[in-house]
């Protein structure tokens, strides 16, 4: 068994608590997780910090894992078909410009999220939705 | 002597990160990878909140340990300074339960065993000090506010020691009110 | 939050105000009992008896919907008594004596029949709050999530800047963010009125620098807020205001958003939706492509704590199947949509942002790496510019002049009373064990196996016995908009004719109940106050069937057909 070391942020709430996990490389799942050192948590960790991390192994519990892309190809009752990236995202350029084409670019909504995606993902769907949609309807959960 | 783990209120914020950390302590990592219904989730301390407080409840590990008194088979005794139960021998007869002062026993299903007609072999549940796992007590491990402490004989002692000297300093003050 | 987390136990006085920091944020909570241990003073507002209520040296515990007036109240006594720093007033300050103006009718004796709380108890807490320094002032959701919430912040803020709370450690005004990153997600510019840094979509200066950077002219009038999506869907005349698209990103308002009806209606209604999430949700029963993406633990980033510290989140675990990091689908879409978007990591993206926004430039990966944690603002790439754990130093504020304006506002009652049909009243809060929408913590074992569905309702005691409930038992509860069950959980922490429920269940929805009504700037539901009814359920011996069929309904909907795990 290959161990290694790595320290993150924690998932869960706006403490940024810092933990250290060990991860079996050859499994590739996580072996456990121990509070680290961070300027905000001083090497304590709550409930979900030490035991909220296992959802990574695709439990089944409560819903299902999402691992391919997918499209209702006809229309909103109809089943979700597993599709390719390719024809997953060229359909979303398709139809997201066909209405921006048809009702202007307000009438298009996007969200960024407050939850794991990181800042990163943040900063480039605000710019998309800007630059690329030519709208400012960009807004997260924060209100909720 | 015996030892137990005690909860300060005044720092306990009822998280119940014990509780997890107690079922994790006894069942094992392998918890993160089976089938949650495999396990029982058994913790072996409860979080007790009233308007006034919050802290969580668990054997005393008693000197004269009433379970063990009234247990018509033996499985409880005492050993490593910690009231245990032999959760082999135990017929689950709530004897112990229904005798200890503290609520601090409860009956739970044990994974995997049944009895002869099918149904699930129940038996007596309390904390057993983490005995036989490294690091002590987990719940005193895990919780984020420090308001778990295992108290041993020692620190009873000190405690003790400490109370006595305040006693003994009001009692002069009392009488010789002056100096 | 103008402080930062570890100052918290420092503080001489916190005023603790609509926070529950032990369900909401444990590890903060943890800082409120160290500096309890260590002779800090506690003053605690909250409806409910929480954990820092019980350790408080002053519990108000006024009726839910009040706070405007109580914050007012405590104003009105600060000045008439005195208490004032009126040096920092004069050299910090501006709008005082408006602000007194409108404070001035706000007596104790005033505001005790609208908050319950009595007079006496405000002047208390009012002394105590203005004579020990430092004092400091957290607040969160029981705050924020009222029709009337951003006065509040404001009268919050009135009264640090009353006292001179400003400008030093272990004081100021905190609003502790409920999710990991919705610090992140504000800075990040994911909002309708700012870019990025918080440099407004309006300001032409700041359009300008964008549309340079990005090479597009860029629209100039603000966005529509998340909350206003289900009536831009369903009910705008204006043909050029309707949403026709809607691409959700990490979220899952079908669960999540108040008046859940309305929200699946306008899902429903809706031309196209695009989900890009980890797990299946609610919502993704409504969208037209889901889009699977990596999630914390699989991929590299930045997030930004509640005290405004960008911290990095790493890999742990290769993603197993078809997935792809959120900013690739994100880049690769508006690729093909004709703006291209090349980058090679996150490390990328964030450079180039951060040259974008002054406060956070100075907050490379590099400093992050060797630091742990860089609060913003940090200006400088130098690496002895290691960002800024206080705001306001020296009493220096972010407006043109470096002072603070005053706000005087008037409060006004919650929108939807109790009445004769829906006699008492719902608060949502949150599950300490259980993280928003619960796709992520209802699949840890552990987790789920602490507290599941259908959840609670806490009721006082004596509104249980009179109903005849006992802890446990399923009962309905109902407001105009909807009803969901639950269990009954009988306390002496909640008054008489309260109650409250954790928005983390699917069966036990709260938001099924909850209203619409937002406040007018903010655009937060008022999730902490609604009109409803409990009733028992006679044949619980139906009503536990029932739930436990909805629960395998719900979970066969998200694509679990095993059976196993089902318990509630």
């Amino acid at each position: 068994m290959n161990l290694k070391q790595v320290q993150t942020t924690c998932p869960y709430c706006g403490a940024g608590c810092q933990i250290s996990f060990t991860v079996d490389t050859d499994a590739n799942k996580i072996v456990e997780a121990v509070p680290a050192d961070g300027r905000t948590n001083a090497g304590t960790l709550c409930l979900k910090g030490h035991y909220g991390w296992d959802y990574l192994n695709d439990p089944q519990i409560l819903t299902k894992r999402l691992r391919k892309p997918m499209i209702r190809k006809g229309g909103k009752k109809s089943p979700l078909v597993e599709v390719s990236w390719d024809e997953a995202i060229s359909y979303v350029a398709k139809r997201l410009t066909e209405i921006k084409e048809k009702y202007g670019p307000d009438a298009i909504m996007g969200t960024g999220s407050a939850r794991g995606a990181g800042n990163e993902a943040n900063y480039l769907m605000q710019k998309f939705m800007r630059a690329c949609i030519g709208t400012n309807n960009v807004d997260h959960c924060a209100r909720i | 002597m015996n030892y137990f783990v005690k909860g300060n209120p005044d720092l306990c914020i009822g998280c119940r990160t014990c509780m997890i950390g107690c079922v994790v302590a006894h069942e094992g990592k392998r918890i993160f990878e089976i089938d949650p219904d495999s396990y029982t989730f058994n913790p072996k301390l409860h979080m007790v909140k009233t308007a006034a407080l919050s802290v969580p409840v668990q054997c005393k590990h008693c000197e004269n340990p009433a379970c063990m008194a009234v247990c018509p088979v033996g499985a409880i005794s005492q050993k490593d300074h910690c009231v245990v139960i032999d959760t082999d021998k135990c017929m689950g007869c709530k004897s112990c339960m229904d005798a200890c002062p503290f609520g601090a026993i409860n009956m739970v299903p044990v994974a995997g065993k049944f009895q002869a007609d099918g149904t699930e072999k129940k038996v007596a549940n309390k904390c057993d000090l983490c005995t036989g796992l490294p690091g002590g007590p987990a719940c005193v491990r895990v919780c984020p506010t420090e308001a778990l402490t295992l108290v041993t004989e020692e620190e009873l002692e000190e405690a003790a020691e400490a109370k006595r000297k305040k006693a003994a300093l009001n009692a002069f003050s009392e009488n010789y009110p002056q100096e | 939050m103008s402080m930062g987390i570890p100052e918290i136990e420092d503080s001489g006085c916190l005023l603790c105000f609509g926070y529950n920091g032990a369900d909401s944020h444990p590890i903060v909570a943890r800082r409120i009992v160290r500096g309890k241990q260590k002779g800090m003073k506690i003053i605690c507002v909250d409806p409910r008896v929480t954990e820092t209520a019980r350790i408080s040296d002053i519990h108000l515990q006024l009726k839910g919907g009040s706070n405007l007036a109580l914050v007012n109240a405590i104003a009105n006594v600060i000045w008439s008594e005195g208490l004032t720093d009126d040096a920092f007033i004069r050299e910090h300050t501006k709008g005082y004596d408006e602000f007194i103006e409108v404070i001035k009718e706000y007596t104790p004796e005033y505001a005790e029949p609208i908050t319950h709380v009595p007079a006496e108890e405000i002047r208390r807490a009012a002394r105590l709050y203005a004579t020990t320094k430092p004092a400091m002032i957290l607040y969160g959701m029981g705050v924020c999530q009222f029709s009337q919430a951003v006065d509040v912040v404001k009268g919050l803020a009135n009264l640090a800047l009353m006292t001179g709370n400003f400008g030093g450690p272990a004081m100021g005004i905190g609003p502790v963010r409920g999710q990991n990153n919705v610090q992140g997600a504000c800075d990040m510019g994911a909002l309708p009125n700012s870019y990025p840094g918080y440099q407004n979509v309006t300001d032409p200066k700041s359009r300008e620098k964008f549309e340079k950077a990005w090479g597009v002219s860029l629209p100039d009038k603000v966005g529509c807020p998340i909350t206003h999506v289900p009536r831009r869907i369903l009910h705008e005349k204006d043909e050029s205001k309707r949403i026709h698209a809607y691409y959700i990103f990490g979220e899952d308002p079908a669960q999540s958003d108040p008046d859940l009806a309305e929200v699946r209606e306008a899902l429903d209604k809706c031309d196209f939706v695009v989900m890009q999430d980890i797990y299946m949700n609610k919502t993704g029963l409504y969208a037209d492509v889901i889009l699977p993406a990596t999630g914390w633990g699989e991929n590299e980033g930045v997030y930004t704590c509640a005290d405004r510290g960008f911290q990095r989140i790493r890999k742990l675990v290769e993603p197993e199947g078809d997935l792809k990091p959120d900013w690739q689908i994100i880049a690769e879409i508006s690729t093909a949509m004709g703006y291209p978007m090349e980058y090679k990591n996150t490390e990328e993206i964030w450079n180039e942002l951060i040259d974008l926004c002054p406060s956070f430039q100075g907050a490379t990966y590099e400093k992050m790496e060797k630091y742990g944690c860089v609060q913003w603002p940090c200006r400088d790439k130098s690496m002895e510019d290691k960002g800024t754990p206080y705001l306001h130093k020296d009493g220096k504020f972010a407006t043109a002049d470096q002072k603070a304006l005053f706000y005087g506002t008037q409060w006004h009652p919650p929108l939807e009373k109790e009445n004769e049909q829906y006699p008492m009243t719902l608060s949502t809060v949150r599950e300490v064990g259980h993280y928003s929408v619960r796709t992520m913590t209802g699949n840890c074992r552990t987790l789920r196996n602490l507290e599941d569905e259908p959840g609670w309702v806490q009721m006082n005691t004596e509104d249980c016995r009179r109903l005849g409930l006992k802890k446990g038992e399923l009962v309905k509860i109902l407001s105009k908009r909807g009803y969901c069950i639950t269990r009954c959980l009988p306390t002496d922490r909640v008054t008489p004719g309260a109650t409250y429920m954790t928005y983390q269940w699917w069966i036990g929805a709260c938001n099924e109940l909850t209203i619409a009504e937002l406040d007018p700037v903010s655009n937060t539901p008022e999730y902490k106050y609604c009109a409803c009814r409990v009733e028992k359920i006679e044949d619980q011996e139906w009503a536990e069937r029932h739930v436990q069929e909805l629960y395998e309904d719900i979970r066969a909907q998200m694509g679990i057909h095993t059976g196993k795990g089902a318990k509630a």
